[in-house]
């Protein structure tokens, strides 16, 4: 696996070796596809090594992968207010168990963020201080944004009729 | 919603110095603000635990505005989430205009002429604006100053009637092309946008004379709703919010996209992070803006007359004189309508400093004609998460201001 | 690159002045005094009207020629639709308020039109990507913006109530027009 020039996946990639499973720098985005039992170790690292310092979870989203395995993706965008440069952290998690660690701890914007994403696709937060739903109401079943969902499916409680 | 939660937190008043208190039974009060409150602008519904005045815990109910902007982006081609991403903040509309085209440009590594870049800065700068003035004057109304909302609002009238000449809407602009924005200057925008600026100006400076200094104003204003440094970092909060405790962050110095890199403006910054710093470096930033869209203005003049629009035959929708006469080009506007820019697999997020802040937009393509996933990255939503933060042991009434100065914009926060 | 960071000037402290609230309450009202007097002598004088506020609807504002409202059909002389019913902007349109059943006409001096073509306004959100759509100029948006109803199934526009004559639309047409070879020789007006 290569660094391509980017100073977070050369150090990721020298410390934390087993963790990484993919880089790619295409378009300009340092990537890094890692293993999700081990997120945390991967932000930490990124978060307090020297010389890398992100400090700040810009944003964190899902994509839904339907038909392949593991079928989520876990995306997380990292900057650093210091070095003004970006990476993106993905993990990829199954459908079987959604399941990943929350970044809470470390990041506590990672709060909402993840509650949405849990809202939207359904993917749960373990350690997470209050895991609900953000967007949408508590009486909402299912999870919208997954490539399953309908979009002109009605839910009882809104839309008229149905 | 509140499903059982009547205590935000546990009470402890078991100390023997809250004798009195317990003798007289106090109890935290759990108050419901919202969903639509006339001193909040912006659908969220607060639930306050209150102790006599004071604010013990906060939680903040949003997602009333939402309208399944991603899934519905899902389901049509690039060019049609265009005029969704308008509807997202509705005081800048442009500003997500350029946002979404900018990421799709990304992804298919398409350039667009320079003339298109400037006349893009301008409409950018246009946008803040108009959302900078929002925020202040709307602040203004609900700390019960009507006057200076009414002159913020005149400046933003003015401001969004340059907008309406440019994009054919006040709000819902649906300007910016993939590859290019829909048509050229009008022939008089420059002469109305030089005397809109003149105006707003002159507005700008009665607004601040009957507010920055007043007494009301300051003292409910200054001390509030403050987060440190740190705190901002942790949570992600960007923008006006963030430059006011002093860090400089601004993605059109830090990471220029567009022309910003050519053109001339300072970033403010406050001191402490209070309701009134956030009020100053905005009124700052109407200023640079302002500055900025002149340089527009005296650039494109200097440019002169050129293609608004990328050649590349992929985003390209032809000009309709050659639809009219040549067949090729009529096959090629069918194509362009019916199927849309196929865009290469692959992934990329690219963010523009907003008026709230980062907006970013992280695109996923699986190389067909039709948006994998478009997410959207609210500040809005962002910044608001650390609200509670900023309000713990504060008073009840400082909620309006922070809230203001948060600029929660429903359609943003909520998608 | 030029420009640089700038502290806001925070007034730490307010003066004596500003605390007695009583020179700071005239202060504010010569502001607001010079407001209303400059307002008030235009409104009057009906010369150099500063009030901002349009009494509508017995006045009404100009709206500029980029302007977009309701989309509306294109009738010729012979008060046919100009359009060929090819579906494009139905294609285009985001929110698929648009739904046209196509015919024929024998002998016409254009064969294909539209037997049926409603927009459901109540869907349509004036994005104008069918105007941009459309090959044969036969969809336009007009300056019509009145259009609420007390139901939403009068909100569905069918042909007959979409039709506009082609001199009523000259102004929109003229600023399409003026758009048509944006890339290769830029309207002179171009700035
Ligand atoms: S203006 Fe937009 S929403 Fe309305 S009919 Fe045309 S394409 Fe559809
Ligand atoms: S695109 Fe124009 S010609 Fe084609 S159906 Fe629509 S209005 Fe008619």
């Amino acid at each position: 696996m290569e660094d391509h020039g980017s100073a977070a996946l050369r150090s990721l990639l020298e410390v934390l070796p087993d963790t990484v499973l993919e880089t790619h720098a295409r378009l300009g985005d340092a990537t890094a596809c890692v293993d999700p039992t081990r997120i945390l170790t991967v932000l930490r690292h990124l978060r307090d090594e020297p010389g890398l310092e992100f400090d700040m979870l810009m944003d964190l989203c899902a994509v839904d992968f339907l038909g392949s395995e593991p079928r989520f993706e876990v995306v997380y965008h990292l900057y650093s207010l210091a070095h003004k440069h970006r990476v993106r952290i993905k993990a990829r998690v199954p459908e079987a168990a959604p399941e990943i660690d929350s970044a809470v701890s470390l990041y506590p914007g990672a709060n909402w963020m993840e509650r949405e994403v849990f809202d939207l696709y359904g993917v749960r937060f373990t350690d997470h201080p209050d895991l609900r739903r953000l967007l949408l109401y508590e009486e909402f079943e299912g999870h919208p944004l997954r490539k399953d969902y309908a979009k002109e499916k009605r839910q009882p409680l809104v839309g008229p009729g149905n | 919603m509140a499903g059982g939660r009547n205590s935000l937190t546990e009470r402890v008043l078991d100390t023997p110095e809250d004798d009195l208190e317990r003798d007289l039974h106090t109890e935290h009060h759990v108050l419901n603000m919202g969903p639509s409150h006339p001193a909040t602008h912006g659908t969220v519904k607060f639930l306050i635990e209150l102790d006599g005045e004071t604010i013990v815990a906060l939680d903040i109910q949003v997602g009333y505005l939402h309208r399944g902007f991603e899934k519905e982006c899902e389901s049509g081609t690039w060019y049609q989430a265009i005029p969704y991403t308008d509807r997202l903040n509705y005081n800048s509309a442009i500003l997500a205009n350029i946002g979404y085209c900018m990421a799709v440009e990304k992804l298919l590594e398409v350039d667009v002429p320079e003339r298109c870049l400037w006349l893009r800065v301008l409409a950018c700068e246009l946008s803040r604006v108009g959302d900078h003035l929002t925020r202040c004057g709307a602040a203004c109304l609900e700390l019960a100053a009507m006057t200076p909302f009414l002159y913020g609002i005149e400046a933003r009238e003015l401001v969004w009637d340059l907008q309406e000449l440019l994009c054919g809407a006040r709000v819902t602009s649906n300007y910016i092309r993939i590859g290019g924005v829909k048509h050229g200057l009008p022939a008089d925008f420059a002469v109305a946008c030089r005397e809109s600026i003149a105006k707003v100006r002159a507005l700008l400076d009665d607004f601040e004379a009957v507010v920055t200094s007043n007494r009301i104003f300051v003292d409910r204003l200054k001390g509030t709703g403050m987060l440190s440094k740190e705190d901002c970092i942790r949570y992600a909060v960007t923008g006006p919010l963030l430059r006011a405790v002093g860090e400089p962050l601004d993605l059109r110095k830090d990471q220029p996209y567009l022309v910003y890199d050519e053109i001339d403006f300072d970033v403010p910054i406050g001191e402490v992070g209070d309701n009134y710093d956030r009020y100053l470096v905005c009124m700052e930033e109407v200023q640079q803006s302002l500055r900025i869209v002149e340089q527009c203005l005296d650039k494109l003049e200097k440019l002169g007359p050129g293609p608004v629009n990328s050649e590349d035959p992929r985003v390209r929708w032809p000009a309709k004189g050659r639809v009219f006469n040549q067949m090729e080009e009529l096959i090629q506007q069918f194509k362009s309508v019916t199927e849309g820019p196929r865009v290469p697999e692959g992934e990329g997020y690219l963010a523009i400093e907003s008026a709230n802040g980062e907006l970013g937009f992280y695109l996923v393509s699986d190389g067909s004609a039709v948006p994998y996933k478009v997410r959207c990255r609210p500040p809005s939503l962002i910044n608001l998460a650390p609200m509670p933060l900023m309000l713990k042991g504060a008073l009840l009434a400082d909620l309006i201001p922070t809230f203001d100065f948060i600029n929660m914009v429903g359609g943003e926060c909520d998608r | 690159m030029p420009g640089s960071v700038i502290k806001v000037k925070r007034q730490e402290k307010i003066g004596w002045l500003e605390r007695l609230y009583v020179p700071m309450i005239i202060k504010g009202l010569f502001v607001t005094g010079g407001h209303f007097f400059r307002n008030l002598r235009g409104f009057v004088t009906g010369k150099n009207r500063t009030d901002f506020v349009v009494q509508y609807p017995e006045e009404r504002v100009d709206y500029p020629s980029a302007f977009r409202g309701m989309p509306v059909l294109v009738a010729l002389d012979d008060g046919l639709p100009k359009c060929v019913a090819c579906g494009l902007c139905e294609f285009a349109c985001p929110t698929d308020c648009i739904s046209i059943v196509p015919g024929e006409l024998e002998g016409a001096r254009i064969e294909r039109y539209p037997e049926a073509f409603d927009i459901d306004m109540s869907r349509c959100m004036y994005c104008g990507l069918c105007e941009e759509a459309c090959p044969e100029e036969a969809i336009v948006m007009s300056r019509e913006v009145e259009i609420s109803t007390y139901d939403r199934q009068s909100m569905i526009f069918e042909k007959e109530n979409l039709l506009v004559h082609e001199n009523l639309l000259k102004r929109r047409i003229d600023f399409i027009r003026g758009d048509y070879e944006r890339d290769r020789e830029p309207p002179k007006s171009d700035v």
